[in-house]
């Protein structure tokens, strides 16, 4: 498998403290990893590296062979990195199917020219491309309801499918079960699991470790910003270094 | 019925108010039989014509703007200065001063375009006074507080003359142009992308938006219809000074679009025609008429969060304003 993401030496100073610190690591293409650690690992801030969110202090982020440094945001969106954050960021006076749509839109590009003339094909790539990660995600018939009057199941759904609509080859996921059921965290499992079959790669951070270590083929661990373990799940669990350091902060998670 | 009512209303809305403006209005004025009804409803579309181009730019697109009446006098200025001048009609003068104050716009904004929120406000807010002050001192080029007399009315020679119909026609006709065209951009996936921007910027930007692409293509397009908007002033009232685009008009036009609702169209219509209506029709109870105008504003904004029509509370967007400023996470300031 080739690689698609590739992190060398990243460092991410915020003033005197360094939320990432030289951090290398590889996702291949088609694959699902996870990214864990302890709470202020820097894991949101290694995410906001690799979407464009935030400059990197130092090292480089490649992905698919190019160099992303001095891209900004909306760049990296249309090479194919879709994203979630780990606090819901929806737009919560639009709908549903709008919301979805802004995706579409960054995929598609925007044009006032053509919005002014009433282009009939980009209006229909837009279309298009809503409706089917609306689709993909179940929410095909909550399209008109206004973001905010979501549960907050939904919601989760919502971004996720906004990131899809930008037909992404790299999806970077923020804690999605955060806040979920086990029995919505177990379907989330299964959905994540399915966008992936379908020849979407997914990096996700998450907390719940029945979750990471079920569904992802490989695990990054991370603390205070370094990687210090990567390897399958069986390999993390049996590290040394990752109990200690989640002994080490955390009681028994 | 009442189903397929609703249905047919949105196809038959615009033939209403064309037939209200073009048919239905002048008859009233006429009725009434004064040339100062037709003044009132003329002023009231100048007006529109600045409240739905700054509602495009606040209402939609979530940056406040505090500096629109400024662009307003750019387009009055260059309108009364090329008629003067030059003496070209209105129909030059009119797309020339959209132009120019598009131009003068970009040129202006483009150093705040990555300005966040408020810090996007403030700045506006001193765009405004440095056009207000250069209007007032260039004294060689704009004649200063004296201000420019003797600007022709809009008539076409032989057509017909300057009056207070044909100027009340000239405005109808071009605020009409300035729906269809900001009614367009809004309702069209475009204006997903700039209700985006309003809702979260950093975020829209992560879903491929080129946010400051779109930042300075809608400062453009509202500079654009401020400046038709300021030229049709020019033209219609044959005299304008720098007093007439100041600080707080620009806060006019923004309570104007704050009680019709932020981002909806009919929204700024309609609060540009109850501000200017309101103390006209309140005229016999002397200075009072603008303790009721006052009240109309705070209940509105107490009442009706949203205004008559809006899509989002004008309070809360100005807490979202406010607090972006001091996220803890964000470039301060920059983006
Ligand atoms: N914009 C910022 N300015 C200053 N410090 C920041 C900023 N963003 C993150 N930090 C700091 O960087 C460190 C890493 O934070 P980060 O959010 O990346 O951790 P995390 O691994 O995602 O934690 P959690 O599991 O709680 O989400 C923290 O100490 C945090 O306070
Ligand atoms: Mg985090």
């Amino acid at each position: 498998m080739s690689a698609l993401l590739e992190i060398d030496a990243v460092t991410r100073r915020f003033g005197g403290l360094t939320a990432v610190d030289g951090f290398s690591g590889v996702v291949r293409r088609g694959e699902r990893v996870g990214l864990i650690g302890p709470n202020g690992a820097g894991k949101t801030t290694l995410f906001n590296l690799i979407s464009g969110f935030t400059p990197v202090s130092s090292g480089e982020i490649r992905f698919d062979a190019r160099v992303m440094a001095g891209m900004k945001s909306f760049q990296i969106a249309r090479l194919g990195v879709g994203r979630t954050f780990q606090n819901l960021r929806i737009f919560p006076n639009m709908t549903v199917f709008d919301n979805v749509s802004v995706g579409a839109i960054g995929a598609a590009g925007h044009s006032v020219w053509k919005a002014l003339a009433r282009n009939r094909s980009a209006a229909e790539t837009v279309s298009a491309g809503t409706w089917a990660a609306l689709e993909r995600t179940g929410l095909t018939d909550l399209a008109g309801q206004l973001a905010a009057n979501l549960s907050y199941g939904r919601r989760k759904y919502l971004e996720i499918a906004r990131a899809l609509a930008l037909e992404p080859e790299l999806l970077i996921l923020d804690e999605p079960a955060a806040g979920l059921n086990d029995t919505e965290t177990a379907e989330l499992a299964g959905f994540v699991e399915g966008l992936n079959a379908d020849g979407t790669t997914v990096l996700l951070v998450e907390h719940d470790m029945g979750f990471v270590m079920s569904l992802c083929q490989r695990v990054m661990v991370m603390a205070s910003g370094r990687k210090i373990a990567d390897g399958t799940p069986a390999e993390i669990g049996r590290d040394a270094q990752v109990l200690e350091a989640y002994l080490g902060t955390e009681e028994g998670t | 019925m009442s189903g397929e009512l609703s249905k047919s209303f949105p196809r038959l809305a615009p033939l209403l108010a064309l037939g209200a403006l073009f048919v239905v209005a002048p008859l009233v004025l006429y009725a009434s039989g004064s040339g100062y009804a037709f003044r009132v409803a003329t002023t009231i579309g100048v007006f529109a014509i600045l409240t739905v181009s700054a509602n495009f730019i606040t209402g939609t697109t979530g940056l406040l703007s505090l500096g629109h009446a400024a662009f307003y006098g750019v387009g009055a200025y260059t309108a009364a200065l090329s008629a003067t001048g030059f003496g070209w009609p209105f129909w030059v003068t009119l797309p020339f001063a959209g132009l120019v104050t598009a131009l003068i716009g970009i040129l202006l904004a483009l150093p705040t375009m990555r300005l966040v929120s408020i810090h996007f406000a403030v700045a506006t807010l001193g765009l405004g006074e440095i056009i207000h002050v250069t209007l007032l001192n260039w004294v060689d080029f704009t004649r200063g507080p004296m201000g420019i007399p003797a600007i022709p009315g809009i008539a076409i020679p032989g057509l017909f003359k300057a009056s207070d119909v044909s100027n009340y026609f000239a405005v109808a006709v071009i605020a009409a142009i300035t729906v269809f065209v900001i009614h367009r951009l809004t309702h069209s996936y475009y204006g997903n992308a700039l209700r985006a921007l309003r809702e979260d910027d950093q975020c829209a930007e992560t879903m491929g938006l080129d946010i400051v692409r779109l930042k300075i293509e809608v400062f453009a397009v509202s500079c654009f219809f401020a400046g038709v908007a300021g030229a049709l002033w020019s033209h219609t009232t044959g005299y304008i000074s720098p007093n007439d685009f100041r600080f707080n008009e620009s806060i006019l036009i923004l309570a104007m679009i704050v009680v019709g609702g932020l981002g909806s169209i009919p929204g700024a219509i309609v609060g540009a025609t109850l501000l200017l209506a309101l103390p006209e029709v309140l005229r016999p109870i002397g200075d009072y008429r603008m303790i009721v105008v006052g009240s109309v504003m705070f209940l509105s904004i107490l009442f009706l969060p949203r205004g008559i029509f809006g899509e989002v509370s004008a309070l809360d967007l100005m807490r979202r304003q406010f607090g972006a400023a001091w996220r803890r996470d964000g470039r301060v300031g920059w983006r």
